[in-house]
């Protein structure tokens, strides 16, 4: 057909899979056709939709940043039948991706600004494709504080990515687990407290936060403690997206979808939306 | 070009014609309700009584093939495999006859989904380009008819190509596009003339027979306001039995599924019409449901005729008053009632 | 009269039950619609007759839990006891509230009559005829034309289970032995039987309201017909997959389904999937020499054995 087929997808092969933790695998995929791989552009906070070819879609954040395009990287965690055969997939597999989806965090306006990142969990896949984009641009962004946390020390992912940025001095690494283990020296408790010890200045900040819906409920509540204003919060949302183009209905909050009008939001855009997350 | 006539008797060829050179839809009747069967010369066109099903499949069919794959091992490398993609066109040169301006306005809510600036179906694109509406204005309303309540009427021609209004012994014919021009270009068709007051005086009747509209003013605010108010939505839902026979047959009802069909190494992925008011169509991976009870569900679908909808479309109210989803709903739901009542509810929380 | 003692029974236990569930007028002068009674205005609004068409019993599993009366005739009666006999409702929470039905009507047989149904503008029911104004004309029918198929084969016109009783228990017999719809599909010789399911499938959408309407169905959110692991049926709608979703239904009710005939008055298509259900019923009755929903401590013949069947050869 001559119209752009939003609903096509593009073939693409794996490169690599690193296993950040039991159930949680990074994929580096290239797009099969080379052009298309030199245009591919996307900014940080949109999202892709994996086909693992027999099974289906499913939607995942774009984890790479667009300042390093050797790769598109998608970190999976295996919760479904979609996720499980892309876990059985290995270098090599062909799989298909329509990207880049939805809208993007608002780098604009977080120029200047100091960063407090808060990811729990597999939440902290959005937030590392930011993370290193302001990195890689790192003299237009104040302070960067990253706080993550996960249920315990074997499921922290990225822990390459950590130990290089624990070596910057450009950046201030806070990590926490929910249990500790004997091999784990560093701070015990969920990550609201955790943020309340850290206390970053509201001020001239920015949170960007994303996790479970119980995290996120709680990060919210310490955040206003600490003075952040609503439009000061910025989160990105999971919900089950099908089509990924405003088209299959099923997205919606209201009258917005998540996956045109989001995934990413201000707290205070979630505000105005019905309470339906 | 002034309106047209065309003799009962000179519809079916005039159908002929068409077939040489378009699929041709038509309403047939079965087992008493009426649906939308491919015409072939000899069928049985039923033209009194309302299909059942609505003219959406004609753009977007319940099941479409959106591509076929084929995985194949590679000859370099025998422990990895490549996709061969193929995708499906709809290509074929459709007249869809029949439906009632209360079917065929709801294209024209599907355009501004499928078709906007934003984004752009292919699918529903090239079909729709490729598929000409005759609609047949209504003389006859049911009683759960209230098309005249959210902006339409008898005769609307929203997104139909042709409108056909019954007169005595044939049809009195309007070309509402320039595709509805060339097809009423055919011989069987002479000058309306004094038929059009015929025509004009029939839909003033059925006008009539609709009698008053109902007053759903103010129903997006008031769903808005409902939002949290879940005694209320349970009230609503308890007869719900939460199956789609109200979304499939809705005319403006465009949620769908994307699915992989496998055999094998080769399959296909479809897309086929879902339903919001089933339990597993907003459930998540984790098992996180943001729609867990029927009364959510119900909520959302009236939320997003009544609300969410003409928010984004400029108040424009997603539904066409056909009145499908009451007459049909094993419950009786009534869809009219719900919107009175969310209105006198959050005028009394107010 | 059945509906006043039907009211006062009901009044007098609701301040015990957190709601009755009934019938109440519907959106026109030929439908009723079921209604969740919570307070006393709430119960004038009750109605029973022959408008009295659905199967009030498939609510309760869904409202387990809460302290729910029902009101139900025969057929809808044998879905309690069956709900009842599989633990899906519990004998506690559940106050039945029975009566003697005259027969209800079917309106597919109406639209068929009508050629659709939408501008009745009355309907009176005297004796055993229907009249029916409709387009400015009075129809008068025999009441046997136009009744559901079941209530022409009726043996438990009154409630077979229940707490309470309005009125006087009913006298009807069945009309017909057979049910003349399956008894005409068997007419066909085999080779066009599967055509027919073919044409009656082809016109089904899937919208499952047959299952969700059906009482017995246990599997509700989470029917194989939408999961995909294990794939059991393609989400296309071809006959195909529709007839597989029917057939496996009709298997999970087998020596279940009470013949309350509420998978097929609830098709929006007018398919008469009842015939498969019914079939199998008969084939339950046959071998077995079971009807299901009848007696309280029954054990459904699929849910035990015999030893030596009596009509299964080996």
């Amino acid at each position: 057909m001559c119209k752009s087929n939003l609903l096509m997808p593009e073939s693409a092969t794996i490169q690599e899979v690193v296993q950040e933790t039991a159930n949680i695998k990074t994929f580096r995929i290239t797009l099969d056709d080379e052009q298309k791989m030199k245009d591919f552009s996307f900014m940080p906070g949109q999202v892709g939709q994996l086909t693992a070819f027999g099974t289906g879609e499913s939607t995942f954040v774009i984890n790479s940043s667009p300042t390093r395009m050797d790769y598109l990287q998608f970190s999976v965690m295996q919760v479904g039948e979609v996720t499980q055969r892309l876990h059985q997939l290995r270098p090599g597999d062909t799989v298909g991706v329509r990207a880049p989806l939805g809208n993007s965090f608002d780098v604009e306006s977080m120029k200047g600004k100091d960063i407090v990142f808060i990811g729990g969990g597999i939440g902290m896949a959005p937030l590392r494709t930011l993370l290193v984009y302001m990195l890689d641009n790192r003299e237009e962004y104040g302070d960067i504080t990253l706080l993550y946390g996960a249920r315990s020390p074997a499921d922290l992912s990225y822990k390459t990515d950590l130990d290089e940025w624990k070596q910057r001095d450009d950046i201030n690494i806070h990590l926490t687990v929910d249990v500790e283990t004997p091999d784990w020296d560093g701070t015990v408790g969920l990550i609201p407290n955790v943020l309340k010890d850290i206390n970053p200045a509201s001020k001239n900040g920015v949170a960007v936060t994303c996790g479970p819906p119980i995290m996120i409920k709680f990060t919210l509540m310490a955040l206003q403690e600490l003075g952040f204003e609503d439009d000061q919060i910025v989160t990105t949302l999971e919900k089950r997206m099908k089509c990924g183009v405003g088209l299959c209905g099923r997205c919606n909050i209201g009258s917005k979808y998540v996956c045109i009008d989001g995934p990413v939001f201000t707290y205070a855009q979630l505000k105005e939306l019905p309470a339906e997350l | 070009m002034g309106r047209k006539y065309i003799a009962e008797n000179d519809v079916i060829a005039w159908l002929d014609t068409l077939a040489d050179d378009n699929l041709v839809i038509a309403p047939v009747a079965e087992t008493g309700t009426v649906i939308y069967r491919p015409y072939l010369p000899g069928t049985e066109v039923e033209l009194t009584n309302r299909p059942v099903s609505s003219p959406k499949e004609a753009v977007f069919p319940q099941t479409e093939l959106l591509f076929s794959y084929k995985q194949d091992k590679d000859p370099e490398h025998p422990d990895r495999t490549k996709v061969d993609m193929k995708e499906a066109t709809p290509d074929r040169s459709t007249v869809f006859f029949g439906p009632r301006p209360c079917g065929t306005r709801g294209i024209s809510m599907f355009d501004k989904v499928y078709n906007c600036g934003k984004m752009q179906d292919a699918y529903y694109v090239t079909r729709r380009e490729n598929t000409a509406f005759v609609t047949i204005a209504c003389s006859r309303p049911d009683a759960t008819c209230f098309c005249h309540s959210v902006g339409s009427g008898p005769a609307d021609t929203e997104g139909s190509d042709v409108l056909l209004t019954p007169v005595n012994g044939g049809f009195v014919a309007e070309a509402v596009t320039d595709k509805g021009k060339d097809l009423l270009a055919s011989p069987l068709f002479a000058d309306a003339g004094k038929l059009e007051q015929e025509a004009n005086a029939v839909v003033e009747k059925a006008r009539e027979m609709l009698g008053d509209p109902h007053d759903f003013s103010e129903a997006e605010s008031s769903l808005y306001n409902l939002f949290d108010d879940m005694d209320f939505w349970e009230e609503q839902a308890a007869k719900c039995i939460n199956c789609g026979a109200c979304t499939y047959l809705c005319p403006t009802c465009h949620c769908f599924n994307i699915t992989d069909q496998n055999v094998g190494l080769s399959g296909r992925r479809i897309r086929t019409w879902d339903n919001c008011m089933s339990f597993e169509f907003t459930l998540e991976g984790s098992g996180h449901n943001p729609r867990p009870t029927k009364a959510h569900r119900l909520k959302n679908r009236l939320g997003h005729k009544f609300a969410y909808y003409p928010e984004n479309n400029e108040g424009l109210v997603a539904c066409c008053g056909c009145g499908r989803c009451i007459e049909r709903c094993p419950s009786g739901v009534d869809i009219r009632a719900i919107v009175l009542a969310a209105k006198e509810r959050s005028n009394v929380q107010k | 009269m059945s509906l006043d003692q039907l009211k006062r029974l009901i009044k007098a236990v609701l301040p015990d039950l957190d709601m009755v569930i009934g019938w109440e007028q519907g959106h026109d002068c030929l439908t009723a619609s079921p209604v969740f009674i919570k307070t006393e205005e709430d119960i004038e609004k009750l109605q029973i007759g022959p408008l009295a068409v659905h199967n009030l019993a498939t609510f309760l599993p869904g409202l387990k839990g809460k302290k729910v009366g029902v009101v139900v005739k025969g057929c809808d009666s044998r879905a309690a006891v069956q709900l009842l006999q599989e633990k899906l409702i519990d004998q506690a929470d559940v106050t039945i509230f029975g009566f003697g039905c005259n027969g209800i009507i079917s309106h597919a047989k109406l639209r068929k009559q009508f050629n659709g149904m939408g501008r009745a503008s009355s309907m009176t029911q005297n004796g055993d005829t229907i009249t029916i104004e409709h387009d400015g004309e009075t129809t008068t029918l025999p009441f046997n034309d136009v009744c559901a198929d079941k209530c022409l084969t009726c043996e438990h016109p009154n409630a077979v289970i229940h707490d309470h009783f309005a009125g006087e228990r009913v006298e009807r017999k069945p009309v017909t032995t057979e049910n003349p719809a399956l008894a005409e599909f068997e007419k066909l010789p085999l080779n066009e039987r599967l055509d027919f399911w073919q044409e009656q499938m082809s016109r089904c959408i899937r919208c499952h309201a047959c299952r969700n309407a059906c009482p017995m169905c246990v599997c509700r959110d989470h029917c194989l017909a939408t999961s995909r692991e294990p794939n059991w049926i393609g989400q296309d709608t071809s006959p195909r997959e529709n007839l597989m979703f029917q057939m496996t239904h009709t298997l999970h009710l087998a020596g279940r389904c009470v013949e309350c005939g509420e998978c097929e008055r609830a098709c929006p298509m007018d398919i008469p999937v009842f015939l498969l259900r019914k079939k199998m019923a008969d084939e339950v009755k046959s071998l077995f020499d079971y009807d299901a929903g009848i007696v309280l401590d029954a054990k459904p013949p699929l849910m035990t054995f015999e030893t030596n069947e009596r009509n299964i050869k080996e």
